[in-house]
């Protein structure tokens, strides 16, 4: 059973060619009142309702704000994986998005808060890199 | 406009179908068979009946006109909810103002769905756009490895613990034995909470709820016709709806409750020391904490403590879920919108049974639209009997 894929779409094509080339492209609104970084891609900025984000390659580095040890996937092409850490991670430049952290279950413990860092796994989708995390402290 | 939004309506109907883990039956089935036997409730026919307000997540192709179709309904007022469970009070209130309003006389107002475990995740994954491009490819878990995340947060932000959790599991259970159309018929211990099987930590089996197959109606009626009825009849005295928000803060573990409830209870002119039930959206338990919050019902960021000293079954001062809730009764889908709704109607109109509260007046509460981290939208309403 294969995996769900994302939809690469006109509005998040930097993004997911970012995964593949390694780099982590988020948008960031252009407004001077705003500036504020954007995730998950879209046509405007959800802080302040302008319409010209711009992409840019950001630190891939941020924390961990919540996780969950995944025993029971709801998707059967992730059983063999099972369990596997799921989490929540503030990016340093604001946004907040979700990924696994490449750690052992049994260290699944007191992440809350931890520093981490992306990696771009090549091993779960057909051509396309899928963003993880591993703990940098 | 007055200070009643939803003056000269009535509730004066409510049905509910079994709820069963497997069925044969059609959608289009269990919608009617719901919808029937809340007219019947009320002594109404179904020639009578001008509106529908409907939500049910397997009827595509078919929606709320081709349902009305199917049923004969001439309709001045349709609705069909797109916000998941928080659905069936929204369409309540919009039928109540076409009511309100002259538009319509007779509105049903019925949510239903037919979902086993792998149905419900194959459409979960592709919910909507930011679920299935920055959610799915992770496998994360679905609604529990979701709402996991709000539960650790709650409880390391304000020292709940496990236990804490599970007495709301435990007390809708024992308000569940006393329905007889909940699916759970077993006594659930704290023991058996604390140990059942892990699914995503901090969340174990009784944390989640169970699919299943069933529908809830209740029937709205403007005050002329309701005049020519017999049975009980209550009126909605103030609600509200409140979408994305807190809008780009997916972790302020709160949600639309906390934006309307000062407004719904102003305008219902009660507080909430004046309700005395609530039927909650209990998809998770964590997420009644954040309803029971943001209607003031329990102090903020303090529910676990609350609970620790308040009796929420059917028989204690502040039942919640008197009839077992999504977690004891079953999730029949978008039906978890109406079965609060229905439990709220039942038990003011007298009908509890078994389980039954005494009550002049309560709230009901609906969420849905599971997106980027959290559900979107946010419902509740306070209904009362007239006496
Ligand atoms: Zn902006």
């Amino acid at each position: 059973m294969s995996k769900p894929m994302p939809r690469i779409t006109a509005v998040n094509r930097p993004y997911w060619e970012g995964c593949n080339a390694d780099k982590l492209m988020l948008q960031r609104c252009t407004a001077a009142d705003c500036g504020q970084y954007i995730f998950y891609p879209r046509v405007c900025c959800p802080h302040c309702g302008d319409g010209d984000p711009v992409w840019e390659q950001v630190s891939g580095r941020g924390q961990v704000l919540s996780y969950t040890l995944v025993q029971r996937p709801h998707h059967e092409s992730f059983y063999a994986e099972a369990p596997f850490v799921f989490a929540a991670v503030t990016l340093e430049e604001g946004p907040l998005i979700y990924g696994r952290i490449e750690i052992d279950a049994a260290e699944a413990e007191g992440l809350n808060g931890r520093p981490v860092a992306i990696v771009f796994r090549d091993d779960q989708l057909p051509g396309q890199k899928l963003p993880f995390f591993r703990l940098t402290a | 406009m007055t200070d009643h939004p939803f003056d000269g309506v009535r509730i004066v109907g409510v049905g509910q179908t079994l709820y069963e883990k497997r069925s044969q039956k059609p959608i289009h089935r269990i919608l009617w068979e719901a919808a029937d036997l809340a007219l019947k409730s009320a002594g109404l026919k179904w020639r009578q009946a001008d509106g529908l307000a409907l939500t049910s997540f397997v009827l595509p192709p078919d929606n709320v006109a081709t349902v009305a179709e199917h049923f004969g309904l001439e309709a001045r007022f349709l609705f069909q909810g797109l916000y998941g469970g928080a659905s069936g009070i929204i369409g309540m209130m919009h039928a109540a103002r076409a009511i309100r309003d002259g538009d319509a006389e007779v509105v049903i107002c019925l949510a239903g769905d037919a979902f086993d475990v792998a149905a419900h995740n194959e459409m979960l994954d592709r919910f909507n756009g930011s679920v299935r491009d920055y959610l799915s490819p992770y496998g994360f878990g679905g609604a529990n490895g979701m709402f996991a995340l709000h539960t650790r947060l709650y409880m390391e932000r304000n020292g709940a613990t496990r236990e804490d959790f599970g007495r709301l599991c435990v007390a809708q259970r024992e308000n569940a034995l006393r329905n007889p159309n909940a699916l759970f018929k077993e006594p659930l211990t704290m023991d058996a909470y604390l140990n059942a099987r892990e699914i995503a930590d901090p969340l174990r089996l009784y944390d989640c709820v169970m699919p299943c197959f069933g529908g809830d109606c209740i029937i709205l009626a403007s005050e002329k016709v309701a005049r020519t009825l017999k049975g009980p009849q209550l009126r909605i005295l103030g609600g509200g709806e409140y979408h994305n928000f807190p809008a780009n803060d997916v972790y302020s573990l709160s949600a639309g409750w906390e934006g309307f409830s000062d407004r719904m209870y102003s305008r219902a002119g009660i507080g909430p020391k004046d309700l005395h039930f609530a039927q909650l959206y209990d998809d998770y338990p964590v997420m009644e904490y954040i309803q029971l919050e943001g209607m003031q019902i329990s102090p903020k960021g303090k529910t676990h403590e609350w609970l620790r000293k308040t009796d929420v079954t059917w028989k204690g001062e502040m039942p919640i879920n008197t009839g077992g809730g999504q977690l004891s009764a079953g999730q029949a889908g978008a039906s978890g919108g109406m079965i609060g709704v229905v439990e709220g109607v039942l038990q003011l109109r007298g009908e509890g049974g078994e389980r039954q509260v005494k009550c002049q007046r309560g709230v009901v509460s609906g969420y849905g639209m599971v997106a980027y981290g959290r559900g979107l939208s946010a419902s509740a309403a306070i209904l009362e009997r007239i006496d």
